[in-house]
């Protein structure tokens, strides 16, 4: 659904955030994004909600530019840091519907389908509670969960989350987690940007590793690797290797690697490291 | 009593001027609730010296002096969002950029070109004198902006409060901007003439100031800033009638009046309830 070809840009101040960049995700899929700070993760976003134009190549989304599909509706985006004022006399439920203006008429009036779209979302993301709140009265984790409810509100077939788990504890990771498969089984395109290496396997069907470039695109079994891994990051990964010899007493050769960038440690654990990808329990947290 | 109260209303001139007076209140009001949450409060200030070159022009060209107030007004207001967009300073560094150098042309425009226009009646207004010709201009820029602040305040809203998601679901973001800006450059002209260019700012910041203290939601903050913009611009006038005293400085300290009461005794962001919240929590 989403088909990038030959993408790059470069902003005014000459940094190159990406190039040369080809991809294509289909729709009913999590697609992660992962990459180092500065990776152009953001950048990427920023080209598919037409908030930068990119400089060669195109990006065509359901066969149309991004602007046409941003006007069909079919993009929504929750923004990695808040880039809005919190002090704004606008409820949780005011910026929710905001998400529904695309498909309301010319005086945004809000017919019955919107309250009750705005209600769903609300109830997905487990924030009905706050419905009446002033958005700054909010904390951290709230806040987030407003914007992926608006995101919902909007019911578009695409979602952009830029890195939705940062400053979020884990049991809302995981309700968030399971909020993405659940859109991903309705049918939906989830294109979702994060640090947490070791959440990527329990819930992405593929993954991008990019680094100015795309350095690897597929299904996470394949292409989630130790190797690959290395190579977008570049030795940038807190590094734990523990071999066969350090691990136990006797003949087994396997080693266990954990890599970690940021938050949820990846855990590597086979004869060559690489080949089995194991998610580490909630317990170990 | 009745008979001294209704008194003003016996006078053409002095009705004339109370509808003008509130019209353009809330006119100003309206807008007011948009500038003061995106830190462009000072801009009526701004924009009602930078038509001072306008004048200028429109009075050697011999046209109407409130059309080249426009046009500067617009020009200032639209430069103002251009250097915005490409640069990273602060909207007041660029408000004070861009009036005093309008303001600066303006002048020597004037000094080079000297005229008889009464600079006194731009700066202090001339509510009382205005003619019924300048009325019925007015009467049609105030129908004209609250029309389109009607049809489009929820698109306003999404793009002052997220241009990005308002652009990421289709909404014109530049033109809404390019719209909001000539909305206030016809309110600040049409102001200019009643309140004059010392009070302008404060018509496009206290009602919208006080209405904020009042409510958390932005559709009620609009209307309670057009009813305290139109009640005191009018209630201004109307007791200017016996106080003979300039009806500008009189609406402007009502407005006041009623942003300190907003100011101490709001139901939730008020002054006494926060010290109550205080002593509750120690
Ligand atoms: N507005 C900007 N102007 C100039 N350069 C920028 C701008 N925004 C980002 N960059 C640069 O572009 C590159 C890509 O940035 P981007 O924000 O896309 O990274 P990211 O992958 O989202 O990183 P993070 O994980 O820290 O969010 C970086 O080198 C950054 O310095
Ligand atoms: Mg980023």
């Amino acid at each position: 659904m989403i088909k990038i070809d030959n993408v790059g840009f470069a902003y005014p101040n000459g940094q190159h955030a990406l190039e040369g960049i080809n991809a294509q995700v289909a729709s009913g899929k999590i697609c992660g994004l992962v990459g180092m700070n500065g990776a152009g993760k953001s950048t990427l976003f920023k080209l598919l909600t037409a908030h930068i134009k990119s400089k060669t190549g195109r990006i065509e989304i359901k066969g149309s530019s991004v602007k046409k599909a941003l006007q069909q509706n079919l993009i929504s985006y929750v923004p990695q840091s808040d880039e809005v004022d919190w002090d704004f006399p606008v409820l949780v439920k005011d910026v929710v519907m905001m998400g529904r203006y695309g498909h309301m008429g010319f005086m945004r009036r809000a017919s019955k389908t919107d309250h009750e779209a705005v209600d769903n979302a609300l109830e997905r993301v487990n924030l009905i509670a706050f419905k009446d709140r002033q958005i700054g009265e909010l904390s951290g984790g709230q806040k987030k969960r407003v914007f992926v409810a608006r995101a919902l509100a909007q019911g578009s077939e695409i979602i952009l989350l830029d890195e939705p788990f940062t400053g979020i504890d884990i049991k809302t990771e995981d309700a968030l987690i399971a909020l993405f498969k659940a859109l991903a089984a309705e049918g939906k395109l989830i294109l979702v940007s994060t640090h947490n290496l070791g959440s990527v396997p329990s819930f992405c069907d593929e993954v991008m590793l990019i680094n100015k470039t795309l350095l690897a695109h597929g299904p996470v079994e394949t292409t989630f690797t130790q190797e690959n891994l290395s190579k977008a990051f570049g030795g940038m990964l807190r590094h734990h290797h523990l071999v066969g010899d350090d691990l136990h007493d006797d003949e087994d050769a396997r080693t266990l690697t954990v890599l970690s960038d940021d938050e949820r440690p990846l855990v590597f654990y086979g004869e060559q490291g690489g080949q089995k990808i194991t998610q580490p329990g909630n317990k170990d947290d | 009593m009745i008979e001294t109260l209704l008194e003003p209303f016996a006078y053409e001139y002095m009705l004339r001027a109370i509808w003008v007076s509130a019209l353009v209140g809330s006119v100003c009001a309206f807008l007011s609730c948009y500038l003061i949450l995106k830190g462009w409060s000072l801009i009526g200030d701004a924009l009602s010296h930078s038509i001072v070159p306008g004048v200028a022009l429109a009075y050697i060209l011999s046209l109407p002096y409130s059309l080249g107030a426009f046009f500067a007004g617009f020009i200032a207001a639209g430069s103002m969002v251009w250097i915005k967009k490409e640069t990273r300073l602060k909207e007041d560094a660029i408000i004070g950029l861009v009036f005093t150098t309008f303001f600066a042309i303006g002048l020597l425009m004037f000094s080079i070109n000297p005229i008889a226009v009464n600079i006194q009646a731009i700066i202090l207004g001339n509510l009382l004198t205005i003619s019924h010709q300048e009325s019925v201009q007015i009467l049609i820029i105030s129908i004209i902006c609250t029309l389109i602040l009607i049809f489009n305040w929820k698109n306003f809203l999404a793009v002052f409060f997220d241009e990005r998601h308002a652009k990421s679901i289709g909404i014109e973001t530049t033109f809404y901007k390019i719209l909001f800006f000539t909305l206030l450059s016809a309110a600040t002209v049409a102001a200019l003439q009643t309140v004059g260019a010392c009070l302008v700012i404060a018509m496009v910041i206290t009602p919208g100031a006080t209405a904020y203290l009042l409510s958390d939601r932005f559709g009620k903050m609009i209307s309670l800033s057009i009813v305290i913009g139109s009640i005191s611009n009018a209630l201004g006038t109307y007791l200017s009638f016996y106080m003979d005293a300039n009806s500008g400085g009189l609406i402007v300290c009502i407005q006041t009046v009623l942003f300190i009461t907003a100011f101490i005794f709001a139901p939730k962001h008020g002054m006494l309830k926060h010290r109550k919240k205080e002593v509750i929590h120690g």
